[in-house]
C-alpha cells in the first residue's frame, strides 16, 4: 500500500509538471522556435494568468457568493476562500462556468500583456530584446510582490478551488483538465505551424529581409507571435493556480517559469512541437523523479539532490549546445495537406506528362 | 544620513565593477553573460570561508576571491564559449549557454557550502559579516567603514589602470583592436583567441571581485548574485555595451539611483522602498527604449 500511493505520488507529480510545462514551452516554441524573439520573460505573461485567477475570478467568485471584495478580500482571504468554496462545491454548474471564464480572461490578460511588452520593445536586437523582456518579469514580479492589493503581495492569496464538487476525485479531475488544456495547445500550436501565419512567422525567423521583400511587415507578425504565446504561457499560469489553489508572486521565479522551458525546448528541438513535448516528457519526468527520490538519492551521493537537478539542466543546455543545437528531434518542414492527397495531386499533374 | 550616501557609494562602486565585467564581455565576444550571477556568489563565499578559516580581515582574501573566479572565467572561456564563437553561434545562444553554466556553477556553490554547512557546523547558507568592517575613523559624528573608502578607490583604481592598459600597452591596444574589427585585428597578427581569453579572465576576476565587496555591504545567500544580476545587466545596459569605461559609469549611476532615489523621496512617497528593485529596471528599459547608445554614446565623439 505504501508504495502504491508513493506511485501514485510520482504519477501525479510528472503529470502537473509534463502539463503544466507542455503548455509553457509550447508557448515558448511559437515565440523562439517559429518567430525566433529571445523570449527572457516567459513568467511575465504566467504571473498574468496567474493573477486573472485569484485576483479577478476569485473576486467575482466572492461577490457571487455574497462575500467582500475589496481590501477584506485580501485581509482575510483564508477564512473568505473557504466560504467562496464551500459555495463552489454546492454550486457545480458556476464552478464549471468561472472556471471557464478564468480560463478566457487568463489567456485575454496573457495576449493583452504580451501586446503591451511587445510594442515598446519588439524592435530591438537579440540580446536586448532578450533582456528588455525579461526586465519587464521583474518588474511586474517586484511590483506584485510588494503591492498587497492585488495578490495579496508577499504573503499571497488562494485560488477558489472550482473542482470542489468532486470531492476525493478533485485532484485527479483537475489534473485531467490540465491535460485536455495541454492538448488543446498542442493541437494549436501544431495547427499555427501548419497555418500560412506559421509560415510566415518562420519566414521571418529565417530572413527578416527576405520577409519583408515579399511584403510582409514583420514587426506584425513578431507582435502576434508574442501575443498568441503569451496567451498560452498565461494559461499555464492560470492553470497552476487552479491545480495548487493558490497565487503567490514569489512562485513564478526566472529559473521555473523561464529558463527551464528553455531548456526543455532546446532538448527536445527548437520548432518541432512534437520534439518539445518530448523534451519536456523527459526533463520533467527526470526532475520529478529527483524531487520525489531526494531522500533516497541522498544516502548514494552525499550532496542535495536539489543542486544535481541544477546541475542536469546546465549540463543538458551546454552539451545540446555544443553537440546537437537543433535538439533530439530537429525541425522538418511541415506539410500543409496529408500525405495521401499530396499523392493524388502528384498523379494529377504527372499523368498527362506520360501520355 | 551621511552615512546612507557613503554606502550608496561604495554600492554603486561594487556594482560599477561587475558591470565593467558584462561589458567587457559583451564588447569582445557578443556574449551577454548570465553566469556572471554564479560568479558574483563564488566571490562572496569564497571570501567569507577564508575569512571563517583563517579570521582576521575579509580584506585580505578578496584577492583570494578575484584570482579563482578569474580562473573560472577562463575556464568558461576555453570549454565553452570560444567553440561556439567558432562556429559562429548567435548571440542567443551565446547567452543560453552561459545560463547553462550558471546553473552548474550554482550547483557546485551550493554542495561547498553544504559542505562547510554539514561538517564544520557553521552557520552558512546567510552570510552577515557587514559589522565585521573596521570603523576606519569618524566624521562629523558618522562612522566611516572600511568599504567606503576601499570600494570607491577600488573602482577608481580599476578606472585608471584599465584606462591605462588598453591606451599605453600593446595587449590592451590589442584588445581594443579586436573588440573593434576582429577580422582586421587578426590580419595584423593578434592572435584573437589570447585577447579573449584575457578578456574573460579580467571579466571573471571583476565579477569576483565584486561579489567578495558585497560581503562588506549587504547579507546574502549563495543566490545574491543572481538576485543582483538583473541590476549588473541594468548598469551596462545605461553604460551602453559599447566601452568598459561605459559599463563602469553606468554601474555607478544605477547603484546610486537604487540607493538614493528611495531615500530622497521616501518623505514623500513612503511606500517607495518596496519597489526599490524596480528602479534600475525602469531606467535599463527607458535606455533601450530612448537612448539605446547608453552613456558611451554621450561621449562618443570625443573618444574618436
Amino acid at each position: 500500500m505504501a508504495l502504491e500511493t508513493g506511485l501514485q505520488y510520482i504519477l501525479l507529480n510528472i503529470a502537473l509538471n509534463f502539463g503544466i510545462y507542455l503548455i509553457l514551452t509550447l508557448s515558448l516554441n511559437i515565440e523562439v522556435g517559429f518567430t525566433g524573439i529571445p523570449e527572457f520573460g516567459r513568467l511575465t505573461a504566467a504571473l498574468v494568468g496567474s493573477i486573472a485567477v485569484g485576483a479577478i475570478i476569485g473576486r467575482v467568485a466572492a461577490a457571487l457568493a455574497g462575500l467582500p471584495t475589496g481590501n477584506e478580500f485580501i485581509s482575510y482571504n483564508a477564512p473568505i476562500t473557504t466560504q467562496i468554496n464551500a459555495y463552489l462545491s454546492s454550486h457545480a454548474i458556476i464552478s464549471i462556468a468561472l472556471l471557464i471564464l478564468s480560463i478566457l480572461t487568463a489567456a485575454l490578460l496573457g495576449a493583452l500583456i504580451g501586446l503591451l511588452t511587445a510594442l515598446p520593445a519588439i524592435r530591438l536586437r537579440e540580446s536586448y530584446l532578450g533582456i528588455t523582456l525579461l526586465s519587464f518579469g521583474e518588474i511586474l514580479r517586484t511590483i506584485m510582490y510588494n503591492y498587497p492589493d492585488v495578490i495579496g503581495g508577499t504573503l499571497g492569496i488562494a485560488a477558489p478551488s472550482f473542482f470542489g464538487f468532486a470531492g476525493s476525485y478533485e485532484n485527479i479531475i483537475s489534473l485531467s483538465f490540465i491535460f485536455l488544456m495541454a492538448l488543446f495547445c498542442y493541437f494549436i500550436a501544431e495547427r499555427i505551424s501548419r497555418s500560412p501565419l506559421g509560415r510566415v512567422m518562420k519566414a521571418v525567423r529565417d530572413s527578416e529581409l527576405a520577409s519583408q521583400v515579399y511584403g510582409r511587415d514583420i514587426m506584425i507578425v513578431r507582435v502576434y507571435a508574442i501575443m498568441i504565446g503569451s496567451a498560452m504561457a498565461a494559461l499555464a499560469g492560470a492553470l497552476y493556480s487552479i491545480y495548487t489553489k493558490s497565487v503567490r508572486a514569489d512562485v513564478f521565479t526566472r529559473y521555473s517559469w523561464t529558463f527551464l522551458p528553455w531548456a526543455y525546448m532546446m532538448l527536445g528541438g527548437v520548432g518541432n512541437n512534437l520534439g518539445v513535448a518530448l523534451g519536456v516528457l523527459i526533463l520533467s519526468s527526470a526532475r520529478s523523479i529527483i524531487s520525489v527520490y531526494k531522500y533516497e538519492i541522498s544516502q548514494v551521493i552525499p550532496v542535495d539532490p536539489v543542486w544535481l537537478e541544477y546541475i542536469l539542466i546546465g549540463m543538458v543546455i551546454i552539451l545540446l549546445t555544443l553537440f546537437r543545437p537543433q535538439g533530439l528531434l530537429p525541425e522538418k518542414p511541415v506539410a500543409t495537406i496529408s500525405k495521401k492527397e499530396l499523392e493524388k495531386i502528384r498523379k494529377e499533374v504527372l499523368q498527362p506528362a506520360k501520355q | 544620513m551621511l552615512t546612507i550616501v557613503f554606502t550608496s557609494i561604495a554600492y554603486a562602486s561594487i556594482l560599477a565593477l561587475g558591470c565593467a565585467a558584462i561589458t567587457l564581455w559583451y564588447a569582445s565576444t557578443r556574449v551577454f553573460n548570465f553566469a556572471h550571477a554564479s560568479l558574483v556568489s563564488w566571490g562572496f563565499y569564497i571570501t567569507y570561508i577564508f575569512y571563517k578559516l583563517f579570521g582576521l580581515s575579509p580584506y585580505l582574501f578578496m584577492p583570494i576571491a578575484t584570482i579563482a573566479t578569474g580562473l573560472i572565467g577562463i575556464a568558461i572561456y576555453v570549454s565553452v564559449i570560444r567553440r561556439l564563437i567558432r562556429a559562429k553561434a548567435s548571440e542567443i545562444t551565446l547567452m543560453m549557454v552561459t545560463l547553462g553554466v550558471d546553473f552548474i556553477l550554482f550547483a557546485f556553490l551550493n554542495m561547498v557550502i553544504d559542505y562547510f554547512a554539514n561538517v564544520y557546523k557553521w552557520d552558512i547558507k546567510n552570510v552577515n559579516i557587514v559589522l565585521t568592517d573596521p570603523t576606519i575613523l569618524t566624521v562629523a559624528n558618522t562612522p566611516i567603514k572600511g568599504v567606503h573608502i576601499v570600494a570607491p578607490l577600488t573602482a577608481l583604481l580599476f578606472l585608471v589602470s584599465i584606462h591605462m592598459f588598453l591606451n599605453k600597452t600593446n595587449i590592451g591596444i590589442a584588445m581594443r583592436a579586436s573588440i573593434e574589427n576582429p577580422e582586421l585585428a587578426s590580419i595584423l597578427g593578434i592572435d584573437i583567441d589570447k585577447i579573449y581569453t584575457l578578456a574573460w579572465m579580467i571579466g571573471g576576476a571583476l565579477a569576483g571581485l565584486s561579489g567578495g565587496l558585497l560581503t562588506m555591504v549587504m547579507q546574502g545567500t549563495s543566490s545574491i548574485g543572481s538576485d543582483l544580476i538583473v541590476l549588473y545587466f541594468a548598469g551596462s545596459i545605461v553604460g551602453g555595451l559599447q566601452s568598459i569605461l561605459g559599463g563602469l559609469f553606468g554601474g555607478l549611476l544605477v547603484g546610486l539611483s537604487e540607493r538614493l532615489i528611495p531615500y530622497y523621496l521616501s518623505s514623500v512617497f513612503p511606500w517607495i522602498y518596496s519597489y526599490r528593485f524596480a528602479i534600475p529596471l525602469v531606467m535599463l528599459v527607458a535606455t533601450l527604449l530612448l537612448y539605446p547608445k547608453g552613456l558611451a554614446g554621450l561621449v562618443e565623439r570625443r573618444w574618436r
